[in-house]
């Protein structure tokens, strides 16, 4: 079998006011970053469930961004403060289960930052292809269900 | 046939049984409980238990499964079933309780459709049944027709005579052809009557006074009375070696998916809910009721046969203590129902 | 203390002060209680109390059946006083409609249950009434409070997930951890909507690690600590210590803690717009 790179897939929340337009924006300027990202846009982050986090994994995400107006300037006035109140307590929630915190990844960008956009996203995609592939995760969901206990154990984790 | 095992060829047994070709699945301690479950080494097996936490059903209807897989394409579906599910296997000191829930579920697994999945696993899977040496006080099975060394649904019966030896008796031909497989693991049986190490079970009611009460008390304040505590949980379903509903999901995408068999109980509130909203089931007491009723009268009338095979196991799991030998105690005697009918 | 009970128990149900009286009887074992719903006064004799009351009682407040009971009399510990301040604070209650019976309390469980080796609510901090000998609530400092989690969060990462597999891996989906929790009181759990089928209803590694990180998760800053869930989970899942991990970060970031204070704003609807974002790029 012939070697070839790992490329991530990257999922990234962003809200639709501030990040997802500064994506926008990156693109209109032609600015380019890495294609590992698929971008889900969302009306605001405070309305992102951490289920959606985890329907990403088992999808087959090796790495997500979730991203949306900086503090202050929610469309919504205060939707991005819960959301960060949410990440909060969810990450170590999910560091504490063995997942690597690179592998879920927040950051505020408006709709004026294209150039922070692609420093972020270049920066995820980087750090995500480090680790390499989600294979714990990614094993969880080929083992199917009819397999016993034991084998999911053995996996590698990212 | 008859012969004799000792404790110390408890090591060439599990060897031998690998060399067949059998996977072994026996008691094994992990921290607090005592699980059925696969082992390598003798040393794993524990039997200084009453009972394992899991009961033997897993092990013909486990607690998930796929059924199918398809994926969807235009103008087609593939479909594809699975195989391989029914390994060759050993459950090595299961309990005759446990041993007897199999032959009682084979009728309702080959009743108007004939389960693969259950039928191919009880074919390929040998039983060899431990003989209960203890009992605590939640076992009942003297009350539902069994006996801690009863031999119905084991292909072989192991009864502990002395601290190290068990009397082995062949009880199917299976068992029969696993005992001569490995016939240098046994010894010959002792002459003379051995010493059986069995526990006395207390008889705890006449089963013969159930149904014919459960005939007349469809309606009864003792249905709600006594599961005000009930929260619903269905551990006890889950646990039983006799309940065997289930529920059949689809996990998908756009393009591909399996149907899944997953346990499901009638304790649950979701279990009898329609898509109306309506739930004919609507309170504990309704679906504790059936859960009795299912066990003790349903299944009685339609396969001749008792649904429950006084394990004890959905008593000593329920975090309410829901006790179900108590249940029916209250039902079967007449002076101690403490609850007039309305 | 077990008369004294009787006693405020037959008063409260004779002066109709109360319809039903949510307490501990007799349980099938020596080793066991269970909860028993005492309607009228004569029957108050049933009530116990001992070592092995474990139950939190308040489940039964989010139960059709036992609310139809009519205005109940609940005897609580001071961890399980801990839920009616958050089912007030949610609405799920309303004050006058139970009546809290605290109990004080040294320890529950044969052997002691881990709640009871850090507990600072010996005597509950909500109540009508108090049966017992009240105990100083002592102080105790974060870092020991949660010491039982030290050993896991020291693990690798490899470590960690490979405990948790293992220890997922042996759900059933029964559901028991959130059946008996008296803070998981949707009407319907998110397990139970399939359109679309956000958690899988199987049993499998991947439906039972999004199973138990959202049930955790939905708790989180709520969970009162009552250890409900890990007593009746058929497996032995130590779903406390998740339970505890996000009490501990609901804490350390936003200085709150669920069932303390009647007056704090409960720590998942509000926030503080210094609240920590080390971790936003
Ligand atoms: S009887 Fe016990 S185990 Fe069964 S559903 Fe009720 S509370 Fe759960
Ligand atoms: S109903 Fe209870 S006692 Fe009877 S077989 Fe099932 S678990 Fe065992
Ligand atoms: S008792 Fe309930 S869960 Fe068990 S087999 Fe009968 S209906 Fe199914
Ligand atoms: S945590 Fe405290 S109040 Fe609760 S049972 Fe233990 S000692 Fe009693
Ligand atoms: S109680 Fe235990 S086995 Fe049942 S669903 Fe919860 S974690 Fe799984």
């Amino acid at each position: 079998m012939s070697e070839t790179k790992f490329e991530p897939k990257i999922i990234a929340f962003l809200c639709n006011w501030c990040t997802y337009a500064g994506a926008d924006l990156a693109g209109t300027g032609r600015k380019e970053y890495q294609a590992n990202v698929r971008i889900i846009k969302l009306p605001c982050t405070g309305g992102i469930d951490p289920l959606f986090l985890i329907k990403a994994f088992e999808r087959g995400a090796d790495g997500i961004l979730v991203s949306g107006c900086h503090p202050g300037d929610c469309h919504y006035n205060s939707g991005n403060y819960h959301a960060r109140r949410r990440w909060n307590v969810f990450r170590p929630l999910l560091e504490f289960c063995g997942i690597n915190p690179e592998r879920i990844q927040f950051s505020w960008i408006s709709a004026a930052e294209g150039g922070k956009w692609v420093e972020t996203i270049n920066g995820v995609v980087d750090a995500v292809r480090a680790l390499g592939p989600f294979e714990g995760y990614q094993k969880l969901n080929t083992m199917g269900p009819d397999i016993s206990g034991e084998a999911a154990t053995s996996g590698e984790t990212g | 046939m008859e012969k004799l095992l000792n404790k110390n060829s408890f090591d060439s047994l599990i060897t031998g049984l690998k060399k067949q070709g059998y996977k072994t699945i026996a008691p094994k301690k992990d921290n607090k409980l005592v699980t059925l479950e696969e082992i390598q080494d003798a040393n794993e097996i524990s039997l200084d238990h009453v009972i394992t936490n899991n009961s033997i059903k897993e092990f013909f209807f486990p607690k998930t499964e796929k059924i199918l897989s398809y994926t969807i394409e235009k103008n087609k579906v593939e479909m594809e079933e699975p195989e391989g599910f029914a390994v060759k296997s050993v459950i090595f000191g299961s309990r005759p309780c446990d041993a007897f829930s199999l032959p009682v579920m084979d009728k309702v697994f080959n009743w108007d459709c004939s389960d693969k999945f259950w039928v191919e696993r009880r074919e390929a899977i040998t039983i060899v049944t431990v003989a209960c040496d203890k009992c605590d006080s939640y076992c009942f099975c003297t009350s539902v027709g069994l006996a801690p060394d009863a031999k119905q649904g084991s292909d072989v019966l192991l009864t502990k005579i002395s601290n190290d030896e068990y009397l082995v008796e062949t009880v199917t031909e299976k068992g029969e052809n696993l005992v001569k497989e490995l016939e240098s693991v046994f010894s010959d049986p002792p002459s003379g009557t051995p010493d059986r190490q069995v526990a006395t079970v207390e008889k705890k009611f006449e089963i013969d006074k159930v149904k014919p009460w459960l005939d007349d008390n469809f309606q009864h304040n003792v249905w709600d009375e006594f599961s005000y505590k009930c929260i619903g949980c269905g551990a006890c379903t889950f646990v039983c070696p006799t309940c065997h509903c289930f529920d059949i999901v689809d996990e998908c995408t756009m393009t591909k998916g399996d149907r899944v068999k997953n346990w499901d109980g009638c304790q649950f509130t979701m279990f009898t809910m329609h898509t109306s909203g309506h739930n004919p089931r609507s309170t504990q007491g309704m679906r504790w009721r059936q859960r009795i009723m299912h066990k003790f009268k349903y299944y009685v009338e339609k396969f001749d046969s008792t649904l429950c095979v006084g394990c004890g196991r959905c008593s000593r799991v329920c975090p309410a203590d829901m006790n179900i030998s108590e249940m029916l105690e209250i039902i079967a005697t007449e002076e101690n129902q403490p609850v007039s009918k309305e | 203390m077990i008369e004294e009970l009787r006693k405020k128990a037959e008063e409260l149900l004779r002066s109709d002060t109360v319809k039903v009286v949510f307490g501990y009887g007799e349980g099938s074992t020596p080793e066991r209680t269970r909860p028993v719903f005492i309607t009228k006064p004569e029957d108050v004799n049933k009530l116990t109390w001992n070592k092995y009351c474990v139950y939190n009682l308040t489940t039964y407040l989010k139960r059709q059946e036992t609310r139809k009971l009519g205005k109940p009399a609940i005897i609580v510990k001071g961890c399980d006083a801990k839920t009616i301040i958050v089912l007030l604070k949610e609405c799920q209650i309303k004050r006058e409609d139970v009546y809290v019976l605290g109990v004080t309390c040294d320890g529950v469980g044969e052997p002691l249950a881990t709640k009871c080796k850090a507990c600072d609510v010996n005597t509950p901090r909500i109540y009508d009434d108090l049966v017992g000998e009240k105990i100083e609530n002592k102080e105790i400092p974060f870092d020991e409070r949660y010491a039982e989690l030290d050993e896991y969060e020291k693990l690798s990462e490899k470590e960690k997930w490979d405990f948790w597999q293992k220890q997922f891996a042996k759900c059933i989906k029964c559901y028991a951890c959130s059946s008996i929790c008296p803070l998981c009181f949707c009407d319907r759990c998110i397990v139970d909507k399939n359109q679309p089928q956000w958690i899988d209803p199987s049993a499998h590694p991947r439906g039972n690690l999004s199973w138990n990180v959202t049930r955790a998760y939905h708790l989180a800053g709520r969970c009162i600590n009552c250890e409900e869930c890990q007593r009746v989970c058929p497996v032995d899942i130590p779903l406390n210590l998740l339970n505890k991990k996000l009490a501990k970060e609901t804490e350390k970031n936003f200085k709150y803690r669920s069932g303390y204070n009647i007056d704090d704003e409960l720590a998942m609807s509000t926030y503080k717009e210094e609240d920590n974002q080390d971790f936003f790029k």
